[in-house]
């Protein structure tokens, strides 16, 4: 149990944070707020007569988009897809699926039922993703809300509290609480109190009392936001003991569990009825018949009047001539595909850096994570396997499909461990959140990105440095890529994109390919 | 090199080859999957027709001598190679090799062999006068013009993407490969590397070994 915090102890936080400099740098920027805009509407012409194939290498998201988009026209498009499936990193893993992992390929063991899948890749559509959103609208894809934050949800970190489990809500509500309470003493004193006018300073400190739930003293007492201790309905609530603020500290998992809400997973996120990959059967009801699976690409060669591509199918080597050419296939493997790229394209292609993101799923005997009041939401570890995520679809069903593991990046840790080693950490770390986790799970899957067949990567990182952002030289290789070959080869995809990752930099990346291809016909037709 | 192989194997042979690979390369289809998985995965990280892959760091197989290609597979099986917890690409090698059979291995270097050998752009620079008196010691076994003795068991180096000799140069000297008892030329390998040091060292005797492509 702990009272209050020390002055000293703010001030540290304060710095830590950049310091009230810092935080009215940022204040003065609050009225630039980006107005909301609406999804892009394309208006292509119709092709030249003469100049109507298209060629698109590899079947992802952003290629279905201009498959889609260019069919609607007239154009002739043939897609050419190296695995058995379309979608690329959006893959819905359910029964008798194959995960094509080289040297490891496993088949989804799940039962057969239809809440009983896992999105391996793309996972979330947050509500300002709005041009991908369109397209769910446009193919008739059912959406649902996806539950992301769970205050009800654990977390654990073996630095704190001994290793034990703690419910989200009590870390943020007492790690708030204390927040507040230093912020409030620090308004208080003269000097920080400078900045401000009598009735500014009264607006901040009202908003940081109930920020933190504090007492009139200004002190952080514990407070009912995070539950009752027993009580609540029928008879008077009895508040929960605090944690004191030095056990929350020692975790620093805070850093995520208070952001949340925020960047990306601020907006209300949604997720297809079924599976992500109802999109990319959307899309295949438009296009399904254009594309030719198991069509590996050897070859190519951007000419003056159009694109040959060399592709090996069926044990044989085929040829195809196109005007056109996009290409979402990943740059890192483009730079192994023989082709006639200008060396700026091909420096640029080698500069992109594979990104090593694994997930890892279980099928749950039951739901036992609901009897634990925990309906959909992720639980936080400081362990490898870093999350479990509950289903926020088949609630109160017998079964469920849980994600045992997300390591988004910054390591192949569990991708270089044989596939026993890896369920076996997964089910180790989870038993620290739910301690009878390996007895409730089985038919695991692992989904390591970095050794996915025709893909080996996860999301495309261009940035040496997240904490530096993008130097300018990498904003020359991004601007490189995604200028056309001659104006008949487009690169497309998110990782033609400065946010990678989200299926709506795919989408918006294939506009801005056809856009800029349609200002080329225009041009040519005039 | 890529005449070695011409004599290697007949004309008939490497046409058909892609069809013998496809006909005799164990196919297991999974049970409750309708797709059939087969071991053809290696145009997927070292590139069209096996010609490398500077962005996955997969060297160029094409060309490469059925005997090497043989045991290096074997290597990766048997944790010979790709063992070692920093050897990050050996442990992808390795995990695809695990599962091979030999009939599996010799179905594998067949297919590796239709393909064509086209030489690879160069990356590495260095003195190529201070690497040609390093290269002098390596000459033995891997002969005067890097093209290799089988006899010895040394590869050829000259055709080999230059960046992929200098990692191997600095697995060996880092201990991730040729450390393992059973490694023999792996051994020997650790013992000739210890002379080049540094990076420096290295650079200039590979810029060396590529400029002998030629000869």
């Amino acid at each position: 149990m702990k009272s209050h915090v020390k002055r000293r102890e703010f001030l540290n936080l304060l710095a830590a944070f950049g310091g009230t400099g810092a935080a009215l740098t940022a204040g003065a920027t609050l009225n630039l707020l980006p107005s909301a805009s609406r999804a892009n509407s394309l208006s292509l012409s119709s092709p030249n007569p003469n100049k109507k194939s298209v060629v698109i290498l590899g079947g992802g998201l952003s290629g279905l988009t201009v498959a889609h988009e260019l069919t609607k026209k007239g154009y002739e498009c043939s897609i050419l897809e190296a695995s058995h499936r379309c979608g690329g990193r959006i893959f819905t893993v359910r029964h008798g699926d194959l995960i094509d992992e080289i040297g490891n390929p496993q088949v989804c063991d799940f039962d057969d039922e239809p809440h009983m899948y896992f999105n391996a890749g793309a996972a979330r559509i947050p509500s300002s993703h709005k041009n991908i959103l369109k397209y769910c609208k446009e193919l008739g894809v059912d959406l649902e809300v996806f539950i992301n934050e769970n205050k009800s949800a654990y977390v654990q970190d073996d630095k704190m509290l001994s290793g034990s489990r703690i419910r989200n809500i009590d870390f943020t509500t007492n790690m708030r609480g204390f927040m507040a309470e230093l912020m409030a003493k620090a308004l208080t004193h003269e000097e920080l109190n400078q900045p401000f006018s009598d009735s500014e300073a009264e607006s901040l400190l009202s908003s940081i009392r109930s920020f933190g739930d504090l007492k009139e003293n200004d002190l952080y007492e514990g407070s009912f936001r995070a539950g009752y201790k027993s009580g609540g309905f029928l008879k008077h609530g009895v508040q929960k003991d605090m944690i004191a603020f030095r056990d929350l500290l020692k975790s620093r998992l805070g850093r995520q569990l208070l952001s949340a809400n925020e960047g990306d997973t601020g907006p209300i996120l949604m997720q297809p009825v079924g599976g992500m990959d109802k999109i990319i059967s959307g899309f295949l009801s438009q296009v399904g018949d254009r594309v030719k699976y198991r069509a590996v690409v050897n070859s190519v060669e951007v000419l003056d009047s159009g694109v040959k591509v060399t592709y090996d199918h069926d044990g044989a080597r085929h040829s195809l001539d196109a005007d056109y050419c996009f290409n979402c296939i990943p740059t890192h493997l483009m730079v192994g595909i023989t082709n006639n790229f200008p060396d700026e394209y091909k420096t640029a292609m080698k500069y992109v850096r594979r990104g090593d993101a694994y997930k890892a799923a279980f099928q749950a005997k039951s739901r036992f994570w609901e009897d634990q009041e925990i309906y959909g939401g992720i639980s936080w570890s400081d362990s490898p396997s870093r999350q479990i995520w509950y289903p926020s679809h088949g609630i109160h069903k017998p079964k469920g499909i849980l994600l045992g593991a997300y390591d988004y990046g910054g390591g192949i840790f569990h991708t270089k461990m044989s596939q026993n080693d890896r369920i076996e950490a997964h089910l180790s770390d989870a038993e620290k959140l739910h301690p009878d986790f390996r007895s409730n799970v089985e038919k695991p899957i692992t989904v390591a990105w970095h050794r996915m067949n025709h893909m080996l990567g996860c999301s495309a990182r261009w940035q040496r440095s997240f904490s530096a952002g993008w130097t300018h030289e990498e904003e020359k290789l991004y601007e490189t890529l995604r200028a056309p070959v001659n104006n008949r080869h487009f690169f497309i995809g998110d990782q033609i994109s400065m946010h990678s990752a989200w299926q709506e930099s795919a989408v918006m990346s294939a506009q801005w390919a056809l856009t800029t291809m349609d200002a080329q016909v225009r041009h040519e037709m005039a | 090199m890529k005449n070695q192989i011409k004599r290697a194997i007949p004309k008939q042979i490497r046409r058909s080859a892609l069809f013998l690979m496809l006909s005799l390369t164990a196919s297991i289809c999974l049970s409750a999957s309708n797709e059939v998985v087969d071991n053809k995965y290696c145009t997927t990280c070292h590139g069209s027709d096996g010609r490398g892959n500077e962005a996955i760091q997969a060297p160029i197989l094409a060309g490469m001598e059925d005997w090497y290609l043989v045991r290096q597979l074997e290597n990766y099986r048997g944790n010979i190679r790709g063992f070692h917890p920093s050897d990050e690409r050996g442990i992808a090698m390795q995990a695809m090799a695990k599962n091979l059979s030999d009939e599996d291995i010799i179905d594998l270097v067949q297919w590796i062999k239709t393909w064509e050998y086209s030489p690879p752009d160069t990356t590495v620079t260095g003195d190529k006068t201070e690497g040609e008196k390093l290269y002098a010691s390596c000459a033995a076994c891997h002969g005067e013009n890097a093209d290799g003795n089988e006899t010895l068991g040394a590869p050829p180096l000259a055709y080999q993407n230059d960046w992929y000799l200098v990692t191997q140069l600095k697995n060996f000297l880092n201990g991730y490969r040729g450390t393992h008892e059973s490694d023999t030329f792996g051994q020997q390998m650790v013992a000739m590397a210890r002379p080049l040091k540094d990076d420096s060292g290295i650079r200039n005797v590979v810029a060396y070994i590529t400029s002998l492509r030629s000869k």
